[in-house]
């Protein structure tokens, strides 16, 4: 119960940090929540007039935005250290996980949680389920709150394994900022709609390269079964909750590989 | 007594992207990159007994950090063997951490933003410390290092030197064997430096704590080590005791004469091979001298002039021990 303990001494580090700064704190977190929902409230105004898009209508639409925001929320609170490696290796921090008795990965996961993120993306994630959730026509019983459960754990083991790759790419070049840019934060923007409106190149990229689609267009199909997913393999909703498993034990191999690297050039 | 430290013919060369000057000549570098090397460590040995301080000196680049950071298990070495306490640092990185404490002056391991507490008790959990030996160590270090004052201000708001005291607590707590102090007294001030020092020969003393302690303050070495290693563009140049580097280059002395027109000159000689007598002859049938001083070398003097390159050191002919 070792882990535990430093799970929970690593947390209240982290939110005490916050709290030394607490107007600021909560200025920050809502600016998270008012940045995010702006993009909502677009999309909200925008369906007044049109009514659906590809048979999406509003509910379902903040349904399928709700889990974007809900597995972001836990992923910042234990991948914040990965999101921001590059600048860890370029400050040496990362010299220290390296002469402590512990996992490296295990360190960077627990070590830091980006509170604000976390609490800004949270809220507006939970808001949107709750607008949501008892409008779009989903029985909650037994089996689709397991489903849902998994398609969140999926969802952030998912976007951590991104993380993962993305640091592990640090013991190669430099700066990955741009990669990650280009890769993670835009195809995220792409994940917001139905992929099924994009052409099928970008829909590729969505389901095979950054498989954002894993995230929160195929587990929202599964609980909501729209015509438009008869342009995809259906297998797709069954496998959702397991592909983020995949793609971070992927990573994980992935970074065993290259922290090796680390060892032999330093920083 | 067994060695506790055995290091043999470590090796780490660094390959660095050389960079062009021009337009063209950064562009054609983008396909084909020229590589430089640079040899951070060259083929260093030592070995070191458990107990011992060793301090452990050279110039900036000598490589120095290197060589903390291949024993501290950071970097593998590129050739040579590594042994510490029977285990190898960059193989059983895990295992071999929970013996040895590490200190960079320069980087802390510190929560800026919250009191020192909170990161001891962060280190608590992570090196499974019991809570008894927790207690007892962090109550002797607070009183060794007089930290009851600033225990529970963030760190943000230390002076630098409280600061460094918090970074070498969090580093023993574990009770570690085997310690690396790597420039623990910079941009310290006497008092603060005083203190750092006093502790650390203390630990030695009753803890028989094995310590390497990396700085460019003479008086650290004078005042803390047994021994001295130097080293220099990656060579080991000198390993031995203290007095022995003093005793030996204590023939070279530095005569500050004050001319007759009123201007001074410093002159070195090596009275091993010039004799006392024969340095003033020559010295008075050349210049219109109205006094000397002879300076006694001191040993930040006999280090400068190491590294300056006025004193040219013997390889060390045999390995120690």
């Amino acid at each position: 119960m070792n882990e535990l303990r430093i799970a929970l001494q690593s947390l209240k580090m982290s939110v005490k940090t916050r709290m030394q700064y607490r107007a600021d704190s909560l200025v920050a977190a809502l600016a998270v929540f008012i940045r995010e929902s702006a993009n909502i409230i677009v999309i909200y105004l925008a369906l007044l007039k049109f009514d659906s898009i590809n048979g999406w209508n509003v509910n379902e639409m903040l349904f399928l935005f709700s889990l974007l925001f809900l597995t972001y929320a836990l992923v910042v609170s234990l991948f914040a250290d990965l999101r921001d490696f590059s600048r860890m290796i370029r400050e040496g921090r990362f010299d220290w996980l390296l002469v402590r008795p512990r996992g490296l990965l295990f360190q960077l996961i627990l070590n830091n949680a980006d509170i604000i993120a976390s609490v800004g993306h949270g809220t507006l994630g939970i808001l949107l389920f709750l607008i949501s959730a008892g409008k779009v026509g989903i029985r909650w019983d037994f089996a689709t709150i397991l489903y849902y459960v998994g398609a969140i754990v999926g969802g952030v083991l998912l976007q951590g394994g991104m993380f993962i790759f993305f640091s592990s790419l640090s013991f190669y070049f430099v700066e990955t900022n741009s990669l990650r840019e280009i890769f993670y934060w835009n195809m995220r923007k792409f994940a917001g709609y139905p992929i099924s409106i994009y052409h099928k190149l970008i829909q590729g990229l969505i389901i095979y390269v950054v498989p954002f689609a894993f995230v929160n267009y195929f587990p929202a199909q599964y609980l909501l079964r729209k015509p438009d997913m008869a342009g995809f393999n259906e297998a797709y909703i069954y496998i959702a909750p397991f592909v983020g498993g995949i793609v971070y034990l992927a990573a994980y191999l992935f970074w065993r590989i290259s922290v090796k690297r680390y060892y032999s050039t330093g920083n | 007594m067994e060695n506790i430290i055995e290091i043999q013919g470590v090796k780490k060369y660094y390959k660095i992207a050389k960079r062009e000057k021009g337009m063209l000549e950064t562009l054609a570098n983008l396909f084909n990159r020229k590589y430089e090397t640079k040899k951070a460590v060259d083929d260093i040995s030592f070995s070191i007994k458990p107990g011992e301080i060793v301090g452990f000196i050279g110039p900036n680049g000598a490589g120095k950090s290197t060589t903390v950071k291949i024993l501290s298990g950071i970097l593998y070495p590129d050739s040579g063997t590594v042994q510490i306490d029977g285990f190898i640092p960059y193989k059983q990185r895990k295992q071999y951490v929970k013996h040895i404490g590490v200190v960079f002056g320069q980087k802390s391991q510190l929560n800026w933003d919250l009191p020192l507490i909170e990161s001891f008790e962060l280190m608590k959990f992570i090196y499974r410390i019991p809570q008894k030996e927790y207690e007892e160590n962090l109550k002797l270090f607070i009183d060794l290092l007089d930290m009851e004052d600033f225990i529970n201000q963030p760190v943000r708001q230390l002076s630098l030197g409280q600061r460094m005291r918090g970074d070498i607590v969090a580093s023993l707590l574990h009770s570690p064997q085997i310690v690396f102090l790597d420039e623990p007294t910079i941009g310290l001030d006497v008092v603060a430096k005083e203190r750092i020092r006093e502790f650390v020969r203390y630990m030695n003393k009753t803890k028989h704590t094995t310590i390497i302690f990396t700085t460019h303050d003479m008086q650290d070495i004078e005042k803390v080590c047994d021994r001295l290693i130097m080293i220099d563009k990656g060579k080991k140049v000198y390993d031995g005791s203290i007095h022995e580097i003093k005793s030996k280059y204590a023939n070279f002395k530095t005569l500050e004469l004050l001319l007759e027109d009123g201007s001074k000159e410093l002159k070195t000689f090596d009275i091993s091979v010039t004799p006392m007598s024969a340095v003033m002859e020559q010295l008075f049938s050349e210049k219109n001298i109205k006094d000397i001083t002879i300076c006694e070398s001191e040993i930040d003097d006999i280090i400068r002039d190491i590294y300056e390159g006025r004193i040219v050191l013997d390889r060390p002919e045999t390995e120690r021990n």
